[in-house]
């Protein structure tokens, strides 16, 4: 590999150039750090874009911040932190605000205030929005605003490690993809903000850039991995491809029926029918298909989604997307037909554990967005939370990163941790004979939807874990047959499909030891949430022999948990 | 049952500069069912055949804007064009790199053009200091104002219409169809306080080496229709800038030209657009021009039916609509 004549040297570095990390950068930038952001793609292609419904802020006359929490704290099945929740819902008013100020483009009322829909879980239509590319909307809004700032960016360079010595984070190694070399950058503190990691699951709503390369560097690192167990499934994806279609649509009154023509989720939650909680309906249209009374076809049961009543101005107006993804990847015209769904994995609750501020259990080390656990979702995240999630907590990492790096010394950086990246790469580049990685990812991604899916027990868990940890046994003989420099995705593979398989470990385990249900996670041999034995948030550190798991109270300030009902 | 598949021939563009003197291209022939998009094609390669393949792609639904690339000559997104309409139409599928930026292997092209003209029309909100924000409440804007955002956000920055633009392959220096467009979505913004100087700025060699093609329009996979933005941006030139400038004074001269007699006059044009010290400048191509063509110089005269072209005017004068 191509070696840099000199080492990069930043006080704070962001990894990760959605909108977590951009609202970190520009935090830390405000502080007056050196900052510099390091992307495995352009800012403006990150997955933050992808995001269609909205973003939650109680903004409405009816509505409050009381509300607000209140919805959230129930929707994490009471296993987000209390302090947390106050703290997020009480900035999402002012996050909102900036936003727009910020140039963010979104869609109005008649009265030329932001427009609001409903969402499911929340008490009020408290969810603002861009038509259905909210993500898009405010990831231009951000890098617009953030482009008039002097920092420096690493465009397509793909974290591989972080620099851990004296106990403290002091930089990275990552892979310039353009020039097919590892490069490490020195830093006084280091912000992970590089979103989820859905690409253990075949099945996804995620793009195939979220390999979790940030979550997996701090595990590896000595991070303590939260709540890993709870995956969200999102209840409306497009059949053969996983590709989303928005809440919003639900919430612009769009409805669910089955093969028998039946308004199915009348039976699940008889009072806000298809606006429940994002776990409620995906459990709902599973177990509709798997007792018969949902549509069979080539890629599955499926039941339908449908917007006709709506009517085509609505719906072209407000789910332009949606209209183009059901008439392109399904061949559907929503406006005159049904769009046939089933639920994919959308999103991750777990992540690396933090506090208000981002800070973790690693000195120098903080995290933000879907990367991040706070714990704000719990149990399971209500839709319109996530974007206001990268955005207030990306806030909070950019300031606390800066703090840190205002009394931090000069990063120590030997050449230690890149002969730790470059090893390995060179022996992957070597074998004539080994592990293909795309073959050791799919393999991953059916043993993770057949065995830890949407309802999980016992037996399954242990088959998943045996079959994840002998897809890790053969990653040691990953072999990377493309031997040229530039833009070599045989090897970004490998090193993604390393971090997958650390990251699957680690869910399937967490689920197998939380013996109850809770929010996404449904155990049919547990089916009761357990406040006495499980109110506690489930802490994975990394291990030569696999992930050890220790557990940590959830923090209560004002609500005592209820039965979840909707 | 699945779709029943067909046998699909990617002919792939190759070239690692590293490695290869020229590129050449690889054939790859797969079993797919006609609605497969070409990207999963290209992954299907990439996962079963061919492991080097270069490409970049991420999201797989028409949102992030990695995967654009040329489709049997087309700037297309590949996540989002089946496979089947164009082997109907082509018999094989020619994936190629975008064009009008330079390769750094197989189909992953160095977008540094573009972005580079991006960042030069100031993609952000410009603010008068003395104007600011309201506090705490986010802007109000009225349906009329929302109105003029139809289009533009909706842009990924894929870079197909900068790949299928003719000017941007003739002129480097012209900003291509997403600048110009991103550059009208900051000259419609209520909030941006910096109109005017955007217009003035542009001018003016940006607006107007536009040739009007629609290529881009044809290419955008998010229907931004670029070269109606562009023909947005030059009304809204004319009309700002009273048509100081060649580019505007050529299309309002243009406009006035024709209204006198339904014909364009050319030799009077130049005088429109240039002054007299263009006229001065371009006499000896004038005066080539009129020995072959003696008839430029003519008595004028109204066309046949120059009542309809007086209509046509008289409309557009009574729409408001004075742009050229």
């Amino acid at each position: 590999m191509l070696r840099a004549a000199e080492m990069q040297r930043h006080e704070v570095v962001v990894v990760g150039a959605g909108l977590a990390g951009q609202r970190a950068a520009l935090a830390a930038i405000e502080a007056g750090r050196d900052v510099a952001v390091v992307s495995k793609l352009h800012p403006l292609r990150s997955h933050s874009g992808a995001a269609q419904g909205g973003i939650n802020a109680a903004l409405g006359k009816e509505d409050s911040v009381e509300t607000h929490i209140y919805d959230t704290v129930k929707g994490s099945d009471y296993l987000g932190d209390q302090d947390a929740i106050e703290f997020f819902c009480r900035e999402a008013g002012p996050t909102v605000v900036e936003m727009e100020h910020f140039g963010t483009i979104f869609s109005r009322a008649p009265d030329g205030s932001l427009a609001r829909r409903a969402f499911g879980g929340a008490g009020f239509p408290r969810t603002i929005y861009a038509a259905d590319r909210t993500g898009l909307a405010l990831l231009q809004g951000i890098w617009e605003r953030l482009g008039t700032e002097e920092f420096t960016l690493y465009e397509e360079w793909e974290l591989v490690r972080l620099i851990v010595s004296e106990g403290r984070v002091q930089g990275i190694v990552a892979l310039d993809r353009k020039r097919g070399s590892f490069e490490e950058v020195a830093a006084k503190s280091v912000v992970i903000a590089t979103g989820p990691f859905g690409r253990v699951y075949g099945r996804t709503t995620n793009a195939h850039s979220c390999t979790g390369d940030g979550v997996a560097a701090a595990y590896y690192a000595g991070a303590l991995l939260k709540d890993m167990e709870f995956v969200q499934f999102h209840p409306t994806a497009l059949l053969e491809t996983g590709i989303l279609i928005t809440e919003g649509a639900r919430g612009e009154g769009g409805i669910l029926k089955n093969a028998l023509g039946e308004r199915f989720m009348s039976k699940y939650a008889p009072r806000v029918l298809e606006l429940a909680s994002r776990d409620v309906v995906s459990r709902a249209i599973v177990t509709e298909v798997a007792e018969g009374r949902g549509f069979s076809g080539p890629y599955g049961g499926y039941v339908h989604l449908e917007l006709m009543h709506l009517g085509r101005e609505k719906i072209e107006s407000r789910l332009q997307e949606i209209v183009d993804y059901s008439r392109i990847f399904a061949g559907i015209d929503p406006i005159t037909q049904p769009i046939p769904v089933y639920p994919a994995q959308h999103y991750m609750m777990g992540g690396i554990g933090t506090d208000l501020r981002g800070a973790t259990n690693l000195p120098g080390l903080f995290a933000a967005g879907e990367a991040a656990c706070v714990s704000i979702h719990g149990a399971n995240r209500l839709g319109g939370n996530s974007l206001l999630e990268t955005l207030v907590f990306g806030k909070q990492a950019g300031i606390a990163a800066a703090e840190y790096a205002g009394s931090a010394p000069r990063p120590q950086v030997g050449a230690s941790d890149l002969d730790a990246v470059e090893a390995p790469a060179r022996a992957w580049s070597s074998r004539t004979d080994g592990e293909d990685p795309s073959t050791l990812r799919t393999e991953l991604q059916q043993t993770m939807e057949r065995y830890v899916g949407i309802y999980r027990n016992e037996a399954d868990l242990l088959e998943g874990l045996k079959r994840v940890r002998a897809i890790k046994a053969r990653f040691g003989r990953v072999r990377v047959a493309d031997q040229s420099k530039v833009f070599n995705l045989n090897l970004t593979d490998a090193i993604e499909v390393g971090h997958l398989i650390e990251l699957a470990e680690v869910i399937v385990l967490g689920a197998y030891a939380r013996t109850e249900s809770r929010g996404a996670h449904a155990r049919t041999d547990y089916p009761k949430r357990d406040d006495e034995a499980w109110m506690r948030h489930t802490m994975a550190r990394r291990t030569p022999e696999g992930p050890n798991l220790s557990y940590t109270p959830v923090t209560f300030t004002r609500w005592e948990p209820k039965e979840r009902v909707y | 049952m699945p779709d029943a598949t067909v046998s699909a021939t990617f002919d792939v563009y190759r070239f690692d500069p590293a490695k290869d003197a020229k590129p050449r291209y690889d054939r790859y022939t797969l079993e797919l069912a006609p609605h497969t998009p070409i990207l999963s094609g290209l992954l299907r390669i990439r996962a079963e055949l061919d492991p080097s393949l270069a490409l970049r792609y991420s999201c797989r639904s028409a949102i992030c804007g990695s995967c654009a690339m040329q489709v049997n000559s087309k700037s297309r997104l590949a996540c989002e064009t089946p496979i089947g309409p164009e082997l109907a139409r082509h018999g094989r599928i020619v994936v190629e790199p975008m064009r009008n930026q330079p390769v750094l292997r197989d189909l992953v092209v160095d977008q540094e053009p573009f972005w580079r003209h991006y960042e030069q029309i100031e993609p952000h909100l410009i603010l008068d200091p003395r104007r600011p924000m309201p506090e705490g409440t986010p802007n109000p804007m009225s349906p009329e104002e929302v109105e003029r955002f139809r289009e533009t956000p909706r842009c990924i920055a894929c870079g197909a219409c900068f790949s299928a633009c003719p000017a941007v392959e003739a002129d480097p220096a012209f900003p291509g169809p997403m600048a110009l467009a991103k550059l009208y979505r900051f000259v419609v913004d209520p909030r941006d306080q910096a109109h005017q100087d955007r217009l003035v700025r542009i001018q003016p060699g940006g607006l107007w080496t536009c040739l009007r093609c629609h290529l881009c329009t044809e290419a955008c996979p998010k229907d931004v229709r670029p070269s109606e933005r562009i023909r947005d941006l030059k009304e809204l030139a004319v009309r700002a800038l009273g048509g100081t400038e060649p580019g505007s004074r050529h299309a309002v001269g243009f406009k006035n030209n024709i209204r006198d007699r339904g014909l364009l006059e050319e030799s009077k044009l130049v005088r429109q657009t240039s002054g007299l010290a263009g006229v001065a400048s371009q006499i000896g191509q004038g005066l080539r021009l009129y020995r072959k063509k003696p008839e430029i110089l003519r008595a004028p005269h109204r066309i046949e039916g120059y009542d309809e072209v007086e209509k046509i005017y008289e409309t557009l004068d009574s729409d408001g609509e004075g742009g050229p």
